[in-house]
């Protein structure tokens, strides 16, 4: 930055303070007051069912008809209590263990293969290039679970029904197919970089290991969010392969609960959001990137 | 003077329509003329491939013969070894399995169970996803076959200008940086071959079978049927109707869904975006957090609201109402617009997320020369920040289109396993993936979910191409730059 540009900013600054320091007019007080007004309603819109929930979850009695409307007659921490130690009819602890292990391999895996395509898509022309690129387009267009049938069958064939790495190999299996958000951030990257490393005498892979993957670590994080959260809250999936109640995950688990397990299912519900949420806040930023660098077609 | 023919610009829309089909012999006429050249070309083609491959050099033409032989020849022992184990591994499946999966496609199996005399029948289905497999595994089989001739050839020229042989050490290398590229891209395409396109084209199938309703439980043999399945959804009877009548709702869901996601997302985004909002990052966390809670919970929680004894019925009867099952059997419309705006609660936070990163790399200036010159807000929005967002979006708003179309979670959760009167197996606020869902999963009829599968197939490519063809971000690249 040089000095003129400096002073610009400076006057600048000076021509708004001017500006914003006028007069407090009828005018401006109405669009204040609707601008925080309607912010106010948005944060209103969103925040009560969450709140709702939260409440329900220390609920004491459980059941959904002794609520007075949205709030529970009264309240305790009993049902945290309960949601780990009494699992004989809905073993919470274990649910939770099986999504984790879910969630995480395909997360882990899933990136690997996602971000492996993107970037080999993006940096390299090979013969069939165009051509995958137009297939996984087609193949996106059908409807995402119009295989499912087939899919259950091949696990039967394969013999993983009730197994949880069944469901992991399907997550990551299917991940590369939305390469094009991790592509699109790699098309932003100039090749300059990749070619002093490569006249240098580094192989490909390790202008990968090296280059690549330092330089993406926005993206792979964002990666890692996404596909963690998808295994974490699916249903579908985990309802058709595993008929085992010891097998069940979170989401298939807390759908089995009736109306009279209300505050069981607020309080499971919490629990399993609450890691997500803090992991939304913290990330946030590169959320943002990456349904951009998705998003936006240079 | 004539000025008809004239026009600045593009020629009006009717005119363009009459062209396009006034040149219809002429692209016919084309098209043929490119078919019959191709055609022509066809024996020289093969002369040509004949040609090399009997000028191929000893080594080439082994390795053609028998895979890693030709590597063995040139003294790449290991290559060689691991080419010829991968030869043997398919031979063993070919013998073992592979060869009658793939008979088995084509007879759909011949002996049929009964259980009286302890007959297990031939299963058809799996007979045919296995038959799929044997050939996609086949489809594998012969790119590497080739991969072994260009690799015999590549080494016997490579050696022949005077380079020692490359050891088994060196071709690892060039597998990790030459050929990045291909080592990279293995798994994924296996992946995606198993476990999405293999399903995916037994479903194509699939609908062309007989495989549903009493064939599934009695465990009868499958064949083939042709467009019957297609000839059913459109019929007059309970199936053509209830397609027709779901067809239409989910259209209008998803133009409305997607409109209120994106509009809605870009309002908030609009809001937060005001120079007089201070504090913004508390203000976003609340859609964010929104965003941030798994979609199946929101789903139950809002079921759960507008239940019978939910909170919204206990305040209806505590002002003297009378509580209203919102999601009963006959509350059609109250259901639709309470999927509508939940759907919304779930889908705004990502637009909003998106319209905040889009509207960031919006250059600032444009609106600096619109207020000199005396632009209002409100043509400012319309002139400026509109058309940018919707070029920077377009793509997106076609996936979100998609999205809402094929919707699934919403109504299973707000209102599964309701059959209403005049729907065939579905409910009024059933989109057409709930109907394949509760057609195929729950009720067994495999085939009719397939053919419904392949009809939205055929709607999002039309939707998606015709919108993609026409928006900014397609025929005017550059604007933005």
């Amino acid at each position: 930055m040089n000095a003129v540009s400096k002073t610009d900013k400076y006057i600048n600054k000076q021509i708004r303070r001017k500006k914003v320091g006028g007069k407090f007019t009828v005018k401006k007080f109405l669009e204040y007051f609707f601008t925080y007004l309607g912010l106010l309603i948005i944060a209103f819109i969103f925040a009560f069912p969450v709140i709702w929930l939260v409440l329900a979850s220390f609920s004491e009695s459980g059941s959904m008809y002794t609520f007075k409307g949205f709030f529970p007659s009264s309240y305790s921490v009993d049902t945290f209590v309960k949601l780990f130690t009494d699992t004989e009819m809905y073993d919470y602890p274990r649910w939770f263990g099986n999504t984790m292990i879910i969630a995480v391999c395909s997360a882990l895996l899933g990136s690997l293969l996602v971000i492996l395509t993107a970037y080999v898509i993006s940096r390299f022309r090979f013969n069939g290039r165009k051509g995958i690129m137009k297939l996984t387009m087609v193949l996106g267009m059908f409807p995402s679970f119009m295989a499912m049938t087939a899919v259950y069958l091949l696990m039967t064939q394969f013999d993983l029904i009730n197994q949880l790495w069944g469901l992991v190999l399907i997550y990551s299996a299917g991940a590369p197919m939305g390469y094009l958000t991790q592509k699109g951030f790699f098309d932003t990257i100039s090749n300059s970089m990749y070619e002093a490393a490569r006249i240098d005498g580094a192989s490909n892979f390790k202008v990968f290991i090296r280059i690549t993957l330092p330089i993406a670590m926005p993206m792979i994080i964002y990666t890692l969010l996404t596909s963690f959260t998808w295994p974490w809250s699916d249903f579908i999936l985990p309802k058709l392969l595993l008929k085992n109640r010891d097998l069940y995950t979170v989401a298939v688990g807390l759908m089995s609960l009736g109306d009279t397990e209300f505050a069981r299912f607020a309080a499971g519900s919490v629990f399993i959001a609450v890691p997500i949420i803090i992991l939304y806040f913290l990330l946030v930023k590169y959320m943002v990137n990456g349904l951009t660098a998705g998003a936006v077609k240079e | 003077m004539e000025t008809d023919n004239i026009y600045h610009g593009r020629p009006p829309f009717f005119k363009r329509v009459g062209q396009w089909f006034k040149a219809i012999p002429h692209r016919f006429n084309a098209y043929w003329r490119g078919v019959g050249k191709k055609f022509a070309g066809i024996p020289k083609k093969i002369a040509a491939r004949a040609h090399i491959t009997k000028t191929s050099p000893k080594p080439v033409k082994a390795s053609m013969f028998l895979m890693g032989l030709g590597q063995l020849m040139q003294k790449q022992i290991v290559k060689g070894i691991l080419f010829l184990l991968m030869f043997a591994a398919y031979v063993v499946y070919m013998a073992l399995a592979g060869g009658r999966a793939m008979y088995d496609f084509f007879s759909l199996g011949i002996i049929l169970a009964n259980p009286w005399l302890g007959i297990k029948g031939d299963n058809s289905v799996v007979m045919m996803l296995l038959g799929i497999l044997a050939f996609i595994l086949t489809g594998f089989y012969i790119a590497v076959h080739l991969a072994n001739i260009r690799d015999a050839r590549r080494t016997y020229e490579f050696v022949a200008r005077g380079n020692p042989t490359p050891n088994f050490k060196q071709s690892l290398g060039s597998m990790f940086d030459k050929y990045f590229y291909v080592t990279a891209l293995v798994l994924p395409v296996v992946g995606v071959f198993v476990f999405n396109i293999l399903p995916i084209i037994f479903m194509i199938f699939l609908a062309f079978t007989d495989y549903g309703g009493e064939v599934v439980t009695t465990g009868a043999l499958v064949s083939w049927v042709g467009f019957a399945n297609f000839k059913r959804l459109f019929s007059m009877s309970g199936l053509g109707s209830t397609f027709v009548k779901i067809l239409g709702w989910n259209l209008i869901w998803a133009v409305m869904s997607t409109a209120l996601n994106y509009f809605g997302g870009l309002g908030i985004a609009l809001l937060l975006n005001k120079k007089i909002v201070k504090a913004k990052k508390i203000w976003r966390a609340f859609p964010v957090l929104a965003y941030a809670v798994p979609g199946f919970i929101t789903l139950l929680a809002f079921k759960f609201m507008f239940s019978n004894q939910g909170p919204i019925n206990y305040y209806i009867e505590q002002w003297g109402g009378v509580g209203k099952l919102f999601l009963g059997v006959d509350s059609k419309w109250s259901a639709r617009l309470i999927g509508w705006i939940v759907n919304g609660w779930l889908s705004v936070p990502s637009s909003m997320l998106l319209a905040t990163g889009i509207l960031a790399n919006l250059n600032p200036d444009l609106y600096e020369a619109a207020k000199i010159d005396g632009a209002s807000v409100w043509t400012q929005f319309v002139k400026i920040t509109l058309p940018f967002v919707i070029f920077a979006t377009t793509p997106v708003l076609i996936g979100q289109f998609m999205g809402n179309f094929n919707n699934f979670g919403v109504f299973y959760f707000l209102r599964g396993g309701i059959y209403c009167d005049g729907y065939f197996l579905a409910s009024d606020t059933d989109l057409l993936i709930n109907w394949l869902y509760n057609l195929s999963i729950n009720k067994n009829y495999y085939s009719l979910g397939a053919a419904i599968s392949i009809i939205i197939f055929i709607i999002s490519a039309v939707i998606s191409l015709f919108v993609y063809v026409k928006s900014p971000s397609y025929s005017k690249e550059d604007m933005y730059r």
